[in-house]
């Protein structure tokens, strides 16, 4: 087990890099702290709302699946190594794993589980009829604002 | 010829290889204290953080004894996937930072003993199997070795598995589903 | 330590025609003093290439996005702004540590040692050199010892670089979630199921490799793709590169796929509460992540320090000992894909969450699964002399049907989706 000796090294080697500059951050570096500092970083808006304790479980099937093809992949190499000499037995046999997967794969995405983002809203076009229709323009639209009283022109009429 | 202090340090006369095994005990050493603060933490992830560092340790062992295939596969599926999910799992449903008051249900004691005789199966389960056999040091197993036991005697559990793997999506599916 | 120097250290004098070894021929005898004085060596020269090469990574990438941009980027600091991230990296050391009121303060300083020393340790399973010419196997002589340019060589090697890529997620996710903050959660939940999403696919990219290198050994990997033709870009047909590399990129984290710090949404990202020290030693670690996983690209589908050999007769350089070649000819791949990195930064827009988990789950995924039986059967057909046309029609209208399958339960699951979205 000799050849794992300098991945050993150098990940002590590492940590003490980062350990030691620390320290030396730590002695270099100011230190006042405050409040606003401290706070949890939202672009300058104090915070209203806690942090999200709960997230879609999307996230959780995406985990799952992933076991699925760590343990398939897991799999794959022995053989793929191996490949040549295993020959036509192992070649049915890992396909056979291979397929029995692909279905499982199937049937996970057939049943949405890898389905992501907001539905497709179906919209009630009849009731927005008026808001499409052909007939509106800029000045059937656009209402001017605040300029009641002030200017002697009616709503709706293009000024000079 | 001179043999060095190092290479007299490492390998006795016998074949037994010391540093191994002063490897073994402290990584078990390292292991027993972080299981026991899985279940004394107060924080979920804590747990679930000594948990990888628990399997981390079966992985250095694994090493230890040769078997690096079967480290590697445990570093990439226990702590790449499955303590990603328990992870995930946590954080689907609470995963406060801080001291949490209410883990541990009114009837924790009874984990103990079974605790205990699980160890005792598990022990005596070790010893009838290899009473006192020396390990020795005989070097890292092929990799070439385990396909050819897989493809080979142990191909219906092999075979099984891939069903295995079909239940646990259906589970998945079933737990995810909106009703 | 100067290149004059180096170039007397190393010296390739292998008897020729040595059978190729898996592992480190340094290791494999007792541990004396002075292999164990070339490994302190091996470890330190890594180390501190690593640094710098990672300090060259953020300046290269500057200047060239800045170039594609029509700016001028970094020039101040030493010649061309070459020391410009060293210069960022002292002022980070002056910088105040905030540590916030809600963190989980033992994860909050753990989660940077998580980034950092996994994207350490890539670099020591990677061949960065060695000495080719004349049939020698890529093993130099430092010392009087021989051994290979690489800091270990373990059987395993390259399954080393998948572990250490899922030991980095957690890096990610707990800096997210320690930080007791919206946008660092956000940014590490998303992030971290990214990663594991393209980790499926970079390892079935990576069976396909196995196959035709039949090795998991890095330098073994290496050894197989001894000419032009027998590089495993060519030789696995493409596809399964064109996998790796796309699945590559969004297991760095980098754009188009770096919605983990997609600044519009969640501010920085995962590391938004991250300062001084620990944020540089995220950053340290993003971008050594970007040369070893080009330098893994290389090692895996263009020979690593090979020279291009056509036949017998391989691409020498003039003037240069032996030893030293494969190290230029690596570094000269590891820049194309380097280049390739920055390129992408500066075309391509960022992908949307939904695009992103289709890419990997929807298509890199079965495509790479296919591929890699496909390369099984015509390698099982090859040696069982069978008709290779028709080993190629039969997986081909296997594979054809295995995707009409898939795209049938894409159809299910999308009119499933309307429905549902039907409702509200």
């Amino acid at each position: 087990m000799s050849q794992y000796l300098p991945i050993l090294v150098l990940a002590i080697l590492a940590i003490l890099f980062g350990a030691v500059s620390f320290v030396a951050s730590r002695l270099l570096a100011p230190n006042r702290p405050s409040a606003a500092k401290s706070a949890p970083y939202e672009c300058g808006i104090v915070p209203t709302k806690d942090t999200p304790q709960r997230f879609p479980v999307s996230f959780y099937i995406v985990a799952m699946l992933f076991i699925m093809f760590d343990i398939e992949i897991i799999f794959l190499y022995p053989y793929a190594v191996n490949s040549g000499e295993l020959g036509i037995y192992g070649f049915f046999a890992i396909g056979l794993f291979s397929v029995v997967f692909f279905l499982t794969f199937v049937y996970e995405v057939a049943r949405g589980g890898l389905d992501w983002g907001p539905l497709g809203q179906a919209r009630d076009l009849t009731s927005l009829a008026e808001m499409v229709s052909p007939e509106r323009t800029a000045t059937t639209t656009v209402r001017r604002v605040g300029s009641e009283g002030r200017f002697p022109v009616s709503v709706g009429v293009e000024e000079k | 010829m001179t043999t060095s202090i190092t290479g007299a340090m490492l390998l006795a006369a016998d074949g037994i290889n010391i540093a191994m095994n002063v490897g073994f005990g402290i990584i078990a050493a390292i292991m027993v204290f972080a299981a026991l603060s899985v279940v004394t933490t107060r924080n979920v992830v804590h747990g679930a953080l000594w948990l990888v560092v628990v399997l981390g340790g079966v992985a250095a062992q694994y090493l230890l004894a040769g078997a690096e295939f079967v480290a590697i596969s445990q570093v990439l599926v226990y702590i790449g996937a499955v303590m990603v999910l328990f992870l995930f799992g946590i954080m689907l449903t609470r995963a406060k930072i801080g001291a949490d008051t209410d883990l541990n249900n009114s009837s924790w004691g009874l984990g103990i003993p079974v605790a205990l005789l699980m160890l005792g199966v598990l022990v005596w389960a070790v010893i009838d199997a290899f009473g006192d056999t020396v390990i020795t040091d005989r070097g890292p197993t092929p990799t070439v070795e385990i396909s050819d036991a897989f493809l080979g005697p142990y191909l219906l559990p092999f075979l099984a598995i891939s069903f295995v793997l079909l239940a646990a999506a259906v589970g998945a599916i079933v737990i995810a589903r909106k009703d | 330590m100067a290149v004059s120097e180096l170039a007397g250290l190393f010296q390739g004098d292998l008897p020729m025609g040595s059978p190729m070894v898996t592992g480190d021929p340094l290791l494999d005898g007792p541990l004396l003093w002075a292999p164990l004085i070339v490994v302190a060596i091996k470890v330190l020269v890594i180390f501190v290439l690593g640094l710098v090469g990672t300090m060259f990574m953020v300046w290269f990438e500057r200047k060239v996005v800045a170039g594609m941009q029509n700016r001028v980027g970094p020039n101040k600091a030493g010649p061309f702004g070459i020391l410009q991230t060293l210069a960022d990296g002292i002022k980070l050391f002056f910088k105040e540590d905030l540590l916030p009121d809600r963190a989980d303060r033992f994860v909050f300083r753990l989660a940077p040692f998580l980034a950092f020393v996994p994207a350490f340790l890539v670099w020591s399973v990677i061949p960065l050199g060695g000495d080719y010419s004349g049939g020698r196997d890529g093993i130099v002589t430092i010392l009087g010892q021989q051994t290979r340019v690489q800091l270990a060589d373990p059987p395993i090697g390259i399954l080393l670089v998948l572990a250490m890529s899922s030991i980095a997620v957690y890096g990610i996710m707990l800096a997210g979630w320690s930080s007791g903050s919206k946008y660092p959660l956000l940014g590490s939940v998303r992030a971290s199921a990214q990663m594991i999403s393209y980790e499926a696919a970079l390892g079935l990219s990576l069976a396909a490799v196995l196959v035709t290198s039949g090795t998991l050994s890095t330098s073994g990997i290496v050894a197989s793709q001894t000419t032009l033709g027998s590089w495993n870009l060519v030789t696995t047909g493409f596809i399964p590169f064109i996998v790796f590399l796309i699945a590559a990129t969004a297991e760095l984290n980098r754009p188009p796929f770096d919605l983990v710090e997609a600044e519009q949404e969640l501010v920085g990202g995962f590391n938004t509460e991250y300062s001084s020290l620990r944020f540089a030693l995220f950053f340290l670690a993003e971008f050594m992540n970007t040369i070893t996983m080009s330098a893994i690209v290389v090692t895996l589908f263009l020979g690593g320090p090979r020279p291009p050999a056509i036949g017998n007769t391989a691409l020498t350089i003039p003037l240069i000992p032996g030893a030293l070649e494969g190290t230029i000819w690596f570094v000269l791949k590891l820049l194309v894909f380097l280049y390739f990195y920055v390129w992408l930064r500066a075309t391509l827009p960022r992908l949307r969450y939904d695009q992103l988990m289709n890419l990997g789950w929807k298509v890199l995924i079965p495509i790479s699964l296919g591929w890699f039986l496909l390369l099984a059967a015509i390698r099982v057909g090859d040696s069982n002399g069978w008709n290779v046309i028709a080993v190629v029609v039969i997986a081909l209208v296997s594979l054809g049907l295995g995707y009409l399958l898939f795209t049938a339960a894409l159809r299910v699951s999308s009119r499933q989706r309307d429905r549902e979205g039907a409702m509200y």
